[in-house]
Order: C-alpha cells, then sequence, then structure tokens
C-alpha cells in the first residue's frame, strides 16, 4: 500500500483558521485508466480535524483534477495547534498529515 | 422477563442511543453508494438527498466562464445559506454526475469552499446545498471547456 502524499498550510485570523493544500494524487477516471492500461484510482475521502472534532469532511469522486488543490476555513482554532489531514483513496491507500496552524 | 434480561435490554438501548453521537462522520461513498453511478445531476441530487425539489438562492457558486484546460478547474463555492448541513458539488459534462459531498460540521465555515475539480466537456456545474430543516438550494454555473479533461 502506497501512503498519498500531500501539503497543507494553516493561518489563523482571529479565530478562524484558513487552510489550503495539494494533495499528490493522479485521480485516474474509468476513461482515463482505460487508455492509459492503468487501473482506476481517484480519491474518496478527505477529512480534517482540529482537537479531535471533525471540521471538514468530503466524499469525493473521479471528477476532482490531478493533484487536487483545496481551501477550507473552521473557526475556534489558533495559532501553534494542529489540524490533521486525513486521506483515503478507491484502492485504500491512505495517508495523513499534521499541519501546525501559523 | 426477569431481572438479568431486563437489565440487558436497558444496555441494547443505551448502545443504540449512543450510536448517533458517534456517527458524525458520514463516508457518503459507504451510505449512499448510488449517489455516485448517477448519469445526471438530477437523478444524483434524488439518490443522495431523497428530492430533487430546489430553489435557486442562497448558493453562490464560482467557477470560470472558459476553461482551456478542462483538466483543472477551480470552483468555489463562495456563499451557502445559513444552517447548511450537507454541501455538494455536480456537474453534467463527465460520465457520471457527483463530484464532491462536504459534510458541514459546527465549526466548519463553509463559504469559500474551494476544489479543483476536471470537467470532459462543456457542461453546467451545480453547488447544492441542503439546510437543517431539509430544504435544498443551489447554484449552477456553465463552464466552457476547450480542451478536455478526461480522455488522458
Amino acid at each position: 500500500m502506497k501512503k498519498i502524499r500531500m501539503r497543507f498550510r494553516a493561518k489563523a485570523k482571529g479565530d478562524i483558521v484558513k487552510v489550503i493544500g495539494l494533495i499528490k494524487h493522479p485521480n485516474l477516471t474509468y476513461i482515463m485508466a482505460k487508455k492509459q492500461h492503468k487501473e482506476v484510482n481517484f480519491l474518496t475521502y478527505i477529512k480534517a480535524t482540529h482537537n479531535g472534532e471533525v471540521v471538514y469532511e468530503a466524499s469525493t469522486s473521479q471528477f476532482l483534477s490531478k493533484d487536487p488543490v483545496l481551501k477550507f476555513a473552521f473557526k475556534g482554532g489558533k495559532k501553534g495547534d494542529v489540524v490533521e489531514v486525513y486521506v483515503r483513496d478507491l484502492k485504500g491507500n491512505e495517508g495523513t498529515k499534521k499541519v501546525k496552524i501559523k | 422477563m426477569n431481572r438479568r434480561e431486563f437489565l440487558g435490554l436497558g444496555l441494547g438501548v443505551l448502545a443504540a442511543s449512543m450510536i448517533p453521537a458517534r456517527v458524525l462522520a458520514e463516508d457518503f461513498r459507504k451510505t449512499k453508494p448510488s449517489v455516485w453511478k448517477a448519469k445526471k445531476p438530477d437523478q444524483a441530487i434524488k439518490a443522495l438527498f431523497g428530492t430533487n425539489k430546489m430553489d435557486k438562492s442562497g448558493v453562490k457558486l464560482n467557477a470560470p466562464d472558459i476553461a482551456e484546460n478542462g483538466a483543472v478547474i477551480p470552483i468555489t463555492v463562495e456563499k451557502v445559506p445559513e444552517g447548511t448541513k450537507i454541501l455538494a458539488l455536480f456537474q453534467d459534462a463527465n460520465p457520471e454526475s457527483a463530484v464532491a459531498v462536504f459534510t458541514i460540521h459546527p465549526r466548519s465555515i463553509p463559504d469559500g469552499y474551494s476544489i479543483r475539480i476536471k470537467l470532459q466537456k462543456t457542461g453546467n456545474v451545480y453547488a447544492v446545498a441542503q439546510t437543517k430543516d431539509g430544504k435544498l438550494f443551489y447554484d449552477e454555473k456553465k463552464v466552457k471547456v476547450t480542451i478536455g479533461g478526461c480522455g488522458g
């Protein structure tokens, strides 16, 4: 099983934390995979938690772009806290990343 | 019913009542598999929310008018109605319709959610928000694609 790699950045302004990140993933659709003779694989689930509480959650399909960039925000965070991002793809590969809020 | 059974029953009820609290995080690919197979936005919206009666208000979706490259199209949801619980993105250019379903948690700020998607050809992108009382609101945007993103 391969680990999914990603880059994330979180910035606090007041008690609102803005997160921006990139998940490294080819997101091959059924058509693309057939043409390239590769197996279908795409991100299916993205989740971010802060202090054990879910603050962002998405179930996704094959139509995200390659290496998708995503942005979201949540309230109740502060500088120095840690946001944990978890992603999973169709084949069960997983990835987690701890991001320190700046 | 003797005492032992009665206690067991109590525990069962207690356990059942605790389940909803734990299932705060929902993976819609597992709970609603039919959504992801639906070919048209209407069908996908019906599969996800149980209805496709919706108002075109409250939601503001931002996407480029013309995308030179269909493989990378940034989609931003700028505004959702107060009390939105579920936010979903659909399109009608690709073989299947659903793109992403977001669960809005108490501390999430859904205004400004942005994600990059791909479109095979010119089509409409839809953002649908469901509020606490079950009402649906949506916005749509036509994106013109000059080079498709699904052909590889």
